[in-house]
């Protein structure tokens, strides 16, 4: 899958994932903080998104912290994504 | 003196932002689901996350809260919490085998998620609890109010109840009996001779306060009561009335949770036979289903027949020579066991 | 009183253990769940089965764990304060009971009964939170104002301050209350989720802690005027509450403790005493990254000098929904009988606090206790106890 192709898709599933139904693909710029500012996700979304990793993509984070800054933004999340899935 | 001032209700029938009984909705598959606002003042970043009993109950608290932000306590009724977020959670835990789950509708399924979303949203820090006991849980969140306003005369609290009906606790209380298996249309629910009754939700936020100034009612007493004894039940009554009206005197106007269901029957009757001819009898559950907290719609129906002095003639059972409506009493039970009395009066 | 916990299903069970530094966190036996073996849990060492055969004879169909919890602590409770069947039956007894997860400890047949077309399970009835107080209403007659109260972990901390308030407006003469909480998958893949169980046995205020253990227990406690127990064994008396919310987060403590620190300020204000009257602090101390450091802030800022504190969670686990209630039975026996109870599997203060809790059992003296229960949803209280006759439970 292209790159452009699969942030598309990572975007469409954050905003299934989390239940953002007034935010659009577009609106989701990939250098953008997903986190605080930008989206204003919190604690709870990222567990939620360590967790679309893993059904969406067989990636399997233990540690939050590894987490969180694997979910800096769409382009770290893409680029971790490409290098690590399973399925 | 406890006070009511401003309320908001959401409500199968149009209760938000206003009042409007000309034509009542229809239940459908014996039951009654609100009619849900938009909710425009609800933070995107929170309401995404909410289920249905939550954002009832922040959309209603958040526009009485825009004209009164700081109460000094948050109370909130409700029996059942976020039954969906509950049940969906069970789904995760067992499609996934107790595995990787999302923790959010756990989250949500708390039952104190609404008065803790509504004290997140308005940075409020002051008293906030959670009432959740059943038939009951309204009544015992308007007791606290009675305690609150009793410790801090000069006090403001927002009082609310919400609770949803979801598939799942549809389907658990119709297996154990409590909704009609046949088919009943909610304006024929008191001819229909069932066993069970219809299902139904809502949510009711209202400011309260020791202030007569500006208030629509006050409430002048209340009593709970458990027990499935229809003679203690009347017992309890006339003490209640003889402890909080004159000698000789009756309410203008009884409200009762009659929904129904013949095996609750025995009580409202008990309770209408001891009015007089003078008292308009009214009831409400064709127009918003039965549930736990349904005796706060009452409520909310008192306040408005009160502040507007006409009781609308989809609520008359029977009418009585008083035209009055300055003094409402209300009484409910829930499923045979837990029974309530509010008398509400002109402020 | 009356309680159950993983640590003993008497008061002096309770005391034994917490005397001998005995910790009731282990592998989990009777119920069941993918993570046994895996998160350790504090269970109560009993089986559901055995436990409803105990109280009821022929075991009762509709009965819960919770419930069963509930009924054990409260006949240990009127059996320890002598109340009479009469006084049990009057419209003067109140009742408040305290649940987080009340019926749906049975998620398999909860899941069943929600998605079945018909053949319903026994426990249809039985899966709300006012389950347990109607369970105990029921087996004692109590005929005065029922309740229940769900604020999370806070919850039965609220009940306590709840069933005080309704003796003080002269709603009640007495009140039982308490809380209830059984072990279930629910919480546990819950808390699991959010990535707050620990795979240790919980190490609250320690700098390398891991999270917490669930536990499962009930307590329940009979409030009186003083002026109406005269002759009857005072264990101490309640001085003060305080309830207020954090305003942060759904399910974690702002940076500085913002609740816990008006929550302890409000119980002060209430009860008439300055900070440095506390003795002793029971504090919440689950064991988790947040709640821990936040506490500790929430101390540092109300206490000059911060008294000496513990959580016993590191014997019983978080016991949620009851929690606050066996936490303020222990608070209650720290002034019975002068003595302190330690935290377990501390080692390290945490570097930015720097707080060390009481490490052994001692004896000490102790007037003005404090007991902290915070939740989910903001829910913050504090309860104030106390051992002197100077000024009464309403003073």
């Amino acid at each position: 899958m292209e790159t452009a192709e699969l942030k598309l898709q990572v975007k469409q599933q954050i905003i299934k994932f989390l239940n953002l139904t007034t935010v659009k693909p577009e609106d989701i710029k990939d250098d953008e903080p997903l986190f605080g500012e930008g989206l204003g996700l919190d604690s709870i979304d990222s567990i939620e998104l360590i967790v679309l990793l893993s059904r969406e993509y067989g990636i399997n984070i233990q540690d939050p912290k590894e987490g969180r800054k694997i979910l800096t933004d769409i382009n770290t999340m893409v680029a971790y994504i490409e290098k690590n899935r399973t399925k | 003196m406890v006070y009511f001032h401003e309320s908001v209700c959401i409500s199968p029938q149009k209760s938000f932002p206003d009042m409007d009984l000309s034509e009542v909705r229809e239940s459908e598959n014996n039951l009654l689901d609100v009619i849900e606002p938009n909710y425009p003042g609800i933070p995107a970043g929170a309401k995404r996350r909410m289920g249905k009993s939550v954002r009832m109950a922040v959309g209603a608290a958040l526009p009485l809260l825009e004209k009164y932000p700081l109460p000094d306590g948050i109370i909130i009724a409700t029996a059942n919490g976020g039954m969906e977020d509950c049940i969906k959670f069970l789904n995760q835990i067992l499609e996934y085998k107790e595995g990787l789950l999302t923790p959010a509708n756990f989250v949500q399924s708390t039952s104190n998620a609404a008065a803790g979303q509504i004290a997140m949203v308005t940075k409020n820090h002051q008293y906030n609890t959670t009432h959740v006991h059943r038939g009951l849980a309204f009544e015992n969140a308007l007791m606290d109010v009675v305690m609150l306003i009793e410790e801090n005369k000069d006090a403001g609290y927002l009082l609310g109840s919400t609770d949803e009906i979801s598939p799942y606790n549809y389907n658990i209380d119709r297996l154990a009996g409590w909704y009609a298996n046949e088919y009943i249309a909610n304006r024929n629910l008191y001819h229909s001779k069932a066993k069970g009754t219809i299902a139904g939700e809502g949510t009711f936020m209202v400011w309260v306060n020791g202030e007569a100034q500006g208030a629509s009612a006050r409430l002048v007493a209340i009593k709970t009561l458990h027990g499935e004894d229809v003679s203690s039940l009347q017992e309890t009554l006339k003490r209640f009335l003889s402890e909080n009206i004159s000698s000789g005197q009756m309410p203008d106007i009884l409200i009762t949770g009659e929904n129904g269901d013949e095996r609750q029957q025995p009580y409202f009757d008990a309770v209408e036979s001891t009015m007089d001819a003078r008292v308009t009898v009214a009831r409400f559950k064709h127009l918003s289903g039965e549930y736990c907290t349904a005796s706060s719609f009452a409520l909310w129906l008192s306040i408005q027949i009160i502040q507007s002095g006409t009781l609308p003639a989809v609520l008359i059972k029977k009418r009585g020579s008083s035209n009055a409506s300055r003094q409402i009493l209300i009484y409910n039970n829930y499923r045979g066991l837990q029974h309530s009395f509010m008398l509400v009066s002109a402020p | 009183m009356g309680l159950i916990s993983a640590i003993g299903d008497s008061m002096e069970q309770n005391r034994l253990a917490l005397q001998q530094e005995r910790s009731g966190i282990g592998d989990i036996q009777y119920y069941q769940t993918a993570y046994a073996g895996r998160l350790p849990s504090a269970e109560v060492k009993i089986s559901t089965e055995r436990l409803n055969k105990k109280i009821f004879g022929t075991p009762l169909a509709s009965i819960t764990r919770t419930s069963l919890l509930a009924l054990y602590a409260v006949e240990e409770a009127i059996q320890d304060s002598h109340l009479s069947k009469q006084e049990l039956i009057s419209a003067e007894t109140a009742l408040v009971g305290a649940t987080t997860v009340g019926g749906m400890c049975l998620t398999d047949e909860l899941y069943h009964d929600a998605l079945a077309k018909e053949n319903g399970t026994s426990y249809l009835m039985s899966y709300d939170y006012a389950s347990i107080s109607l369970a105990i209403q029921e087996r004692y007659g109590i005929g005065g104002e029922i309740s229940t109260i769900n604020t999370a972990c806070s919850s039965s901390a609220n009940a306590i301050l709840y069933g005080a308030r309704l003796i003080r407006h002269g709603f009640a003469k007495r009140a039982i209350v308490g809380g209830a909480e059984s072990l279930a998958k629910f919480t546990i893949n819950g808390f699991n989720a959010l990535n707050i169980l620990s795979s240790q046995p919980c190490a609250p205020f320690d700098r390398d802690r891991k999270g917490l253990n669930l536990g499962e227990g009930a307590a329940f406690l009979v409030l009186e005027r003083e002026e109406d127990c005269r002759d009857k064994r005072k264990y101490a008396y309640l001085s003060g509450f305080g309830n207020r919310n954090d305003a942060y987060h759904p399910s974690s403590n702002s940076p500085d403790g913002e609740g816990p620190y008006l929550s302890m300020k409000a119980a002060l204000e209430n009860s008439g005493l300055a900070a440095e009257e506390i003795s002793y602090i029971n504090a919440h101390g689950t064991g988790t990254e947040n709640n821990d450091e936040t506490e500790s802030r929430a101390m540092l800022r109300l206490f000059d000098q911060t008294p000496a504190f513990s959580s016993t969670k590191s014997f019983t686990g978080h016991t949620l929904g009851a929690a606050g209630a066996i936490e303020a039975v222990y608070s209650i026996m720290n002034i019975f009988h002068q003595e302190v109870y330690p935290s377990l599997s501390f080692r390290h203060p945490i570097p930015e606090t720097g707080l060390i809790p009481v490490l052994h059992f001692a004896k000490q003296e102790i007037r003005h206790v404090m007991s902290n229960s915070f939740g989910f949803g903001g829910n913050c209280s504090t309860l104030i106890f106390f051992k002197n006759i100077v000024h009464g439970l309403f003073s």
